[in-house]
């Protein structure tokens, strides 16, 4: 008895009241879910209630009007090009602009993530221009130059945050040992990235998989160049909302991200601890 | 190790851009004529396209017609209609971009950035004649606009009164009405002043029935609502607007002006409880399924509120606005309007297009069926929309108007809209609002 | 001597020019490219354009109490926003960086909003406040579910931070566990063995060893606070009554809606300034906080 009553004590209540809360960070995933599977008229009227069938035949019909293999085949390609380049080029940048002090850095990190404080919307008619000048319009290759130029800033400020705090005496004694300051890099100080540039493969896969205004502007008609969202939001106007096949569209889209996050979330907090050197 | 991950690294990226380079090929560059499909045969590439106009694509060229269609109504007798033309046209591809919400937006970016889509859709008034310096002028074809109602055609006319642009579908604004929560709370006489609108708030209050479920989340909705009570029936909307933009109309000599918070007062009283949380969605729902008896709509909501409820008994009662029965109105305009680009490269191919899909049995079965809408054209097809037959009694008896919000200054719904709201919400007084539009009208 | 120099800048190109390529390219150039309209009058359609020199700016200053509502609200926004999202996320991150089965669940659910695309979102919240809050009120009785939030300029405001607190927790928490993983587990038990209680732990500990992190999530968001768009566009449209048009929103508007390009650009030029000049600030606060520590 007095044991059960110690393990009590020993739960912190604030572990208790995240834990409950997080119920409700939970519940659209929930709603959408079941919402998928009602007819429209059902969904307005009784969105909370279960649905009356678990009838897949929506999900199918979703999957077939909207060419969804073909979807997935350009979400992922824009996602695996941007996220590999936002791999490759953040972290070469960020360190090297923490390393190095001079003005052409500092003029460098300005205009890198200058773009974070500038909304979008205030000028991305003059990115459709330029996208069209250099003969990139409606093409999958423009979408993919113009989502890394729009995922580089963030990226780039958080790594450079984290590299702040890598000790400079590792790369020291590695210069020592005659190896090339590349190879440092790539041996030394990359490695030690690993639990920041998995916040920022998340975080950009995630944005990418999402995106729809950049596609919309960049591949705008050009159907075999859509992604999944863009598609979906296709099938919305100012007076019409196909929600019968927006959400189901929406739960299949999700179910990748989803398990990505599942799976890249281990090395989140497990890769951390792997790259705290600091103690 | 380093070299390993850098191995790596290296390969990947080589790998996507790889993928992005084949993936870009199959894609159709900028320039509207290029073909990737068919590389080989470039010497016949300029000349590709004239001749696919006439349908000899003999080279084996694939023309692609680039279109913008701003809503997504009948989307899937659009796509059978767009199947049908390529057929004809052995070569010709159809590209549509549906452009959803925010379609001014898109189509915007698009003439920025010089791809400017073959055929394009807009609004026809004050929004179209942004775009009539890029639109072909049809004022010669008389073969094609003789096919057009001739009023219809007056939507797509510029200052000059050369023809820049081509009808879609009449659609007509009002208040809808569910016949069945009429007949529910007793109501046998369709309420013509405001009065009598009063009257039957209360009876259907009496009937517990909410009376109205008035949008009022969406300010183009207020916007649309408010222009029955400027409407001077002598003048029609055109002299109207003019009156207003030229002083000669004031908002506070308007004789029904006052009459417009009036409405509002009773959208409010005999509404749903947080009336500012009511969107389109939800108000068409109501009424779809008898919970409200009234809302401000147009025909354009037929095919939400079929996938509602399919048997939901809905019909077109004229706004009243004033004292007398005369004063209703109804309003009714070809609110969108096509372009063809004079200066796209398939000239020919776009104007056969948009003629297609206006006037052709095909096009009429996707404006009469597809969207169940009156088609601006001369048809003798029947239309679907139950909506659209309720208004052609009106039409036929010359009750309607033409729609004020289309031809009012830029920005009208977003800008006077809210003051309705903050009317509604109390913030501001009628006198205040009033005021606020006078000054939105007098600027613009 | 010099060859080193020059060896130098060639490994600082190769580093960092490529990144500053696709940036400029995506944002830098069109924003600067866009500059240009600001002095004209142009409806952002027709080739025809008048340049009005410094009309806009004046326009700006003198008339137009929308932009200056926006501004207001976007503040107004920013402070809250900034305040309940990272304490929430901190708080969250602190029960969620333990390397349990239970922690990896709860950290799925805390990411989820930010996972879902937003027009589902906004179609979910139109339910929470609308039928969901009519249950609860059915249930619990609370006047306070039964207030109209989508419906009055005032708890309109709220429904907005809400809103984007809980979709973007998940973002910051992430961060944070990053960040407080990171502290060393000895300095913890050292800490504990010589008597300190949880708190202190927390206050004289992690906090300083979790500032860089900090910084992060307080530029973050202090950023899209800023830029606050996609919630309005989708949810709230700026509704009821203007009380919710943000900076973005309003130049989105007077460049879209209300065809008056020429003014947007000078808006968005005069607000990235102000904004500049808020995150210098902040920049020097949260760095001279990460020194002391």
């Amino acid at each position: 008895m007095s044991k059960i009553l110690k393990k009590i004590k020993k739960i912190n209540p604030l572990a208790v009241i995240v834990f409950i809360c997080s119920i409700f960070w939970l519940m659209p995933l929930i709603l959408i879910f079941i919402n998928s599977f009602k007819p429209y008229n059902d969904m307005l009227q009784h969105f909370l209630a279960l649905p009356k069938s678990w009838s897949l035949d929506m999900y199918i019909e979703t999957w077939t009007k909207f060419n969804f293999p073909m979807l997935i085949k350009n979400t992922l390609l824009y996602t695996v090009c941007t996220v590999l380049m936002i791999v490759l080029l953040a972290p070469m940048a960020a360190y090297k602009l923490a390393r190095t002090k001079s003005k052409m850095s500092g003029i460098c990190f300005v205009l890198i993530i200058m773009p974070m404080m500038v909304p979008f919307q205030s000028y991305m008619i003059t990115l459709t221009r330029l996208v069209a000048n250099v003969n990139l319009t409606g093409t999958k290759m423009g979408q993919i130059l113009v989502s890394i130029g729009l995922c580089m800033p963030l990226a780039v400020y958080m790594i450079h945050g984290f590299v702040k705090n890598v000790p400079l005496e590792l790369e020291e004694c590695a210069c020592i040992d005659g190896a090339s300051k590349i190879r440092t890099y790539f041996s030394i100080v990359l490695p030690l990235l690993k639990p920041i540039l998995t916040t920022v493969v998340v975080l950009d896969t995630l944005a990418t998989w999402n995106d729809i205004i950049t596609n919309q502007l960049i591949v705008g008609g050009n159907a075999r160049a859509m992604n999944i969202q863009n598609a979906l939001y296709m099938q919305f106007s100012a007076q019409t909302a196909d929600w019968e096949h927006a959400l189901p569209g929406i739960v299949m889209s999700m179910i990748p991200s989803l398990i990505f996050f599942v799976a890249m979330q281990k090395h989140i907090v497990g890769g951390v601890t792997a790259g705290a050197v600091k103690g | 190790m380093a070299k390993k991950t850098l191995a790596i690294l290296l390969s990947a990226v080589m790998a996507t851009s790889m993928m992005t380079a084949c993936g870009g090929s199959d894609t159709k560059s900028d320039e509207g004529t290029t073909d990737n499909t068919a590389t080989e045969d470039t010497a016949t590439e300029d000349t590709a396209t004239e001749d696919a106009a006439d349908e000899g694509t003999s080279s084996g060229e694939e023309v692609v017609l680039k279109v913008f269609d701003a809503h997504a109504y009948g989307l899937d007798e659009y796509a059978e209609m767009v199947e049908a033309f390529e057929k004809d046209h052995p070569g010709v591809k159809i590209e549509v971009q549906h452009a959803a919400n925010d379609s001014a937006t898109l189509l915007q970016s698009r003439v920025n950035s010089g791809d400017i889509p073959d055929v394009f859709d807009v609004e026809s008034g004050t929004s179209a004649k942004k775009y009539y310096e890029y639109a072909y002028d049809w004022t010669d074809d008389t073969d094609v606009t003789s096919l057009f109602n001739e009023d219809a055609l007056e939507t797509g006319r510029d200052d000059d009164g050369k023809i820049k642009s081509l009808p879609w579908t009449y659609e007509n604004m009002g208040i809808l009405y569910n016949r069945d929560c009429f007949d529910k709370a007793g109501i046998t006489e369709l309420p013509t002043t405001m009065d009598e609108l009063e009257e039957a708030c209360k009876k259907f209050e009496a009937a517990g029935i909410t009376a109205f479920a008035m949008p009022a989340k969406e300010t183009w909705v207020l916007g649309q609502l408010a222009t029955h009570f400027m409407m001077d029936k002598s003048l029609d909307a055109t002299g109207t607007v003019e009156a207003i933009k030229s002083g000669e109309l004031t908002f506070e000599n308007m004789p029904n002006w006052n009459n417009l918070f009036r409405m509002l007062d009773l959208a409010i009283e005999y509404g749903p409880d947080k009336p500012l949380e009511i969107d389109w969605e939800t108000s068409e729902n109501m009424l779809a399924n008898g919970e409200a008896a009234m809302i401000h709509m147009g025909d354009w909501c037929q095919s939400t509120l079929d996938s509602f409820n399919p048997d939901a008994n809905i019909g077109f009662l004229p706004c009243p606005v004033g004292d007398s029965a005369d004063d209703c109105t109804l309003l009714s305009n070809c609110n969108w309007t096509y372009i063809v680009n004079k200066d796209s490269e398939n000239l020919d191919l776009a104007k056969e297009y948009l003629t297609y899909i206006l006037t052709s049995d095909m096009g009429q079965y996707w404006m009469c069926e597809g969207v169940g809408a009156v088609p601006g054209v001369k048809t003798d097809k029947e239309v679907q929309g139950k909506l659209a037959n309720d208004a052609k009694t009106y039409i036929a008896e010359g009750k309607t108007n033409g729609w004020i919000h289309t031809i009012a200054p830029t920005g009208y719904g977003d800008t006077c809209g809210p003051y309705l709201q903050a009317y509604m919400t109390g913030d501001m007084s009628a006198e205040e609002v009033t005021q606020c539009f006078q000054e939105f009208w007098s600027a613009g | 001597m010099k060859n080193k120099k020059i060896k130098e800048f060639l490994l600082f190109a190769l580093f960092v020019f490529p990144a500053v390529i696709f940036v400029l390219f995506a944002t830098d150039i069109p924003f600067v490219m866009n500059l240009y309209y600001s002095v004209f009058d142009w409806n952002g359609v027709g080739r025809e354009m008048t340049f009005v020199g410094l009309d806009n700016f004046v326009k700006i200053f003198t008339n137009d109490s929308l932009f200056w509502k926006g501004v207001k609200f976007t503040l107004k926004f920013a402070v809250f926003y900034v305040i309940i999202v990272n304490a929430i996320s901190l708080v969250v991150a602190l029960v969620m960086s333990k390397e349990k089965k239970s922690s990896s669940v709860g950290r799925a659910f805390y990411y989820i909003p930010y996972i879902i695309s937003l027009t589902a979102i906004s179609l979910i919240w139109k339910f929470i406040f609308g039928p969901g809050f009519e249950a609860l009120y059915n249930i619990t009785g609370w006047e306070f579910f039964n207030w109209s939030w989508v419906g009055t300029p005032k708890l309109a405001f709220w429904v907005v931070v809400i809103m984007a607190v809980w979709q973007n927790v998940g973002f910051y928490m992430v961060n944070y566990i990053a960040g407080i993983i990171a502290v060393p587990k000895e300095l913890i038990e050292a800490a504990k063995i010589d008597g300190a209680n949880a708190f202190q732990v927390f206050r004289k500990i992690t906090v300083p060893l979790i500032m860089p992190a900090v910084s992060i999530c307080m530029l973050t968001s202090l950023t899209f606070a800023f830029k606050l768009f996609d919630i309005i566009m989708v949810f709230t449209k700026g509704g009821p009554a203007n009380s919710t048009v943000s900076v973005a929103y309003n130049i989105y508007k007077e460049a879209f809606v209300n065809s008056k390009y020429g003014l947007a650009t000078a808006k968005s030029l005069v607000f990235v300034v102000f904004v500049l000049i808020v995150t210098a600030i902040q920049l020097k606060v949260t760095k001279s906080k990460e020194v002391e520590a």
